[in-house]
């Protein structure tokens, strides 16, 4: 995995390789693990804050009931 | 980097586009401030939640995707060729500022020896990416659903305002040559189209309960906290200075730049790689927030909310041309911008039933949309870019700063680019059922139920004896 394991080595090549991180190649499965998590985040979010709200609403508290949750700290 | 003095040049420009990014940050904490000072004790929580979760959003879909739309889109494509290939296709050949090197899996979107710019440069455009998508934020507070936000501040922060970047904003884009395009400070290209998309989202979402009385009269919801309202603004102000510190180039020659045999003239450069200066622009700044402040104070009758936010808008407003402008001809124009978008706001607001919570859509897009107006007129015949000036629709060359060409690019950053895709999104969303919170939470408040698990948390722990 390591793209360098001597720095003495990679900086007095003839050409010094830019790129550093581990797993120099593997880019592209990389991003694609990105857009998976990107996209499934959003989807398992949506479903926790459907669930919340509709729970929320079958309570039906009025306009002013949340003053009775104020605390003093 | 083996020369003394490239190495510096390359690290300076590195490290002051990094000292812009974390003073651009302000704009966040006080984006996010300001919004709950604005919204109601029961909804708190879930505003600034809202706006925090547009960082983490906006970032990924900005590496993912954003970045390449900017440097891919500068043709159109197919409306203006490039001055790099000659070609009106989408800029992705083999290039120096093709998109090809902005790819996701590109190895220059990582830690690259061979490259110091690329991520400071992406930062500081994705910051520019969280305003626009902050700017929207404040606007909806209180009724829209986290994921319906989450969706359109993707839209406008990594894919609407990108787009107009690459048009508007990119020393090749379409919009310089063509209509002589100037925006040096982001009047439109930032403020305009979030403003105008924030605009396009209200019309579906609807006012907050209790907005409007059943005659159809406004009702004042003001600010709660007066005092988070003050602080976000000015830490707004204060991010702004990076804002534009970040929007110029810091050290350039232009003599070969621009092919000039034997000319060596090193200065700094707006965005379009024309000459501008740190000290000038600080000048600017100054005074057209100053204007935006003296007129605020004035039209709204020394109201704090306004004063503040026109402040902001007087900025907005003269930013277009604030790289050339005398410091009071930027006072005015801040002055001018903050009396239209004023009126305008109450107009709307009386009119049409717009709730803009926090007059976002006045502050950011009509004040944008009058400055880049103005700035047609006020820089009229000035070269909107350095490279070739030419005629007005003459996609080969760069016209120059014009009223017409000006008026165009601010229908098309308020309308084209803002309002009309902010509108489309949000009446898919609300065709889903996704885009409002249900009437019975919003009356209740988003923070019930966190406000209840902290009262119980408090009285088992005031009843505890160890």
């Amino acid at each position: 995995m390591a793209t360098v394991t001597n720095w003495i080595d990679h900086l007095s090549a003839e050409e010094v390789q830019g790129a550093i991180y581990p797993g120099v190649g593997s880019e592209g499965i990389l991003v694609l693990i990105g857009f998976v998590l990107w996209i499934g985040w959003h989807v398992l979010a949506a479903r926790q804050e459907s669930e919340k709200l509709e729970k929320l609403a079958r309570k039906r508290h009025g306009p002013n009931d949340w003053k009775s949750n104020v605390t003093d700290g | 980097m083996t020369d003394e003095l490239g190495a510096l040049t390359t690290i300076f420009t590195e490290f002051y586009y990094w000292v812009t990014v974390v003073l651009m940050f302000l704009i966040h904490v006080g984006f996010c401030m300001y919004e709950v000072g604005a919204s109601r004790y029961k909804h708190h929580q879930h505003t600034l939640m809202k706006n925090t979760m547009l960082i983490p959003l906006v970032t990924v879909t900005w590496f993912l995707f954003g970045w390449w739309i900017y440097w891919a889109f500068p043709t159109g494509p197919g409306l203006a060729p490039s001055i790099m290939n000659e070609s009106a296709a989408l800029i992705t050949d083999d290039s120096a500022f093709s998109a090809k090197w902005y790819v996701p899996t590109s190895d220059l979107m990582a830690v690259n020896l061979g490259d110091h710019i690329s991520g400071v440069f992406w930062a500081a455009f994705l910051l520019f990416s969280w305003t626009a998508a902050s700017i929207v934020s404040g606007a909806v507070i209180e009724r829209i659903t986290t994921f319906a936000f989450g969706i359109l501040a993707i839209a406008i922060g990594s894919v609407f305002w990108t787009i107009d970047a690459a048009w508007g904003w990119h020393f090749d884009g379409w919009m310089l040559k063509l209509l002589g395009y100037h925006d040096a400070y982001a009047s439109g290209v930032i403020h305009a189209v979030a403003g105008g998309f924030a605009l396009g989202i209200l019309a579906v979402l609807g006012p907050r309960i209790g907005k409007f009385s059943s005659s159809g009269e406004p009702r004042n919801i003001g600010p709660r906290n007066p005092w988070l309202v003050t602080i976000g603004l000015f830490l707004i102000y204060t991010g702004f200075w990076g804002f534009y510190a970040a929007c110029n180039i810091p050290i350039f020659d232009l003599g070969p730049e621009y092919g000039m045999e034997g000319v060596t003239y090193f200065t700094a450069t707006n965005i379009y790689v024309t000459p501008t200066t740190l000290s000038g622009i600080t000048f600017n700044f100054l005074m057209s927030l100053s204007g935006g402040l003296l007129m605020g104070y004035l039209v709204s009758k020394g109201d704090p909310f306004w004063t503040y936010s026109s402040g902001l808008a007087g900025i907005i407003c003269a930013s277009a041309g604030n790289d050339l402008y005398h410091p009071i001809q930027s006072m005015i124009i801040g002055m001018i911008g903050v009396v239209i978008a004023y009126k305008m706001h109450y107009w709307v607001e009386r009119k049409f039933k717009i709730d803009d919570a926090v007059g976002a859509v006045a502050v950011h897009g009509y004040a944008g949309f009058v400055g880049l107006v103005i700035c047609g007129f006020v820089l009229n015949g000035y070269p909107s870019s350095g490279y070739s000036v030419g005629a007005m629709w003459d996609g080969t060359t760069y016209a120059s700063i014009n009223p017409l060409g000006m008026f165009i690019g601010a229908l098309i950053m308020f309308f084209v680019l803002g309002m009309i895709p902010g509108w489309i999104i949000a009446k898919i969303l609300h065709g889903m059922g996704k885009l409002r919170i249900p009437r019975e939470v919003e009356l209740a408040g988003l923070d019930y139920e966190i406000m209840e698990a902290a009262k119980d948390d408090e009285k088992s722990v005031a009843s505890a004896s160890r």
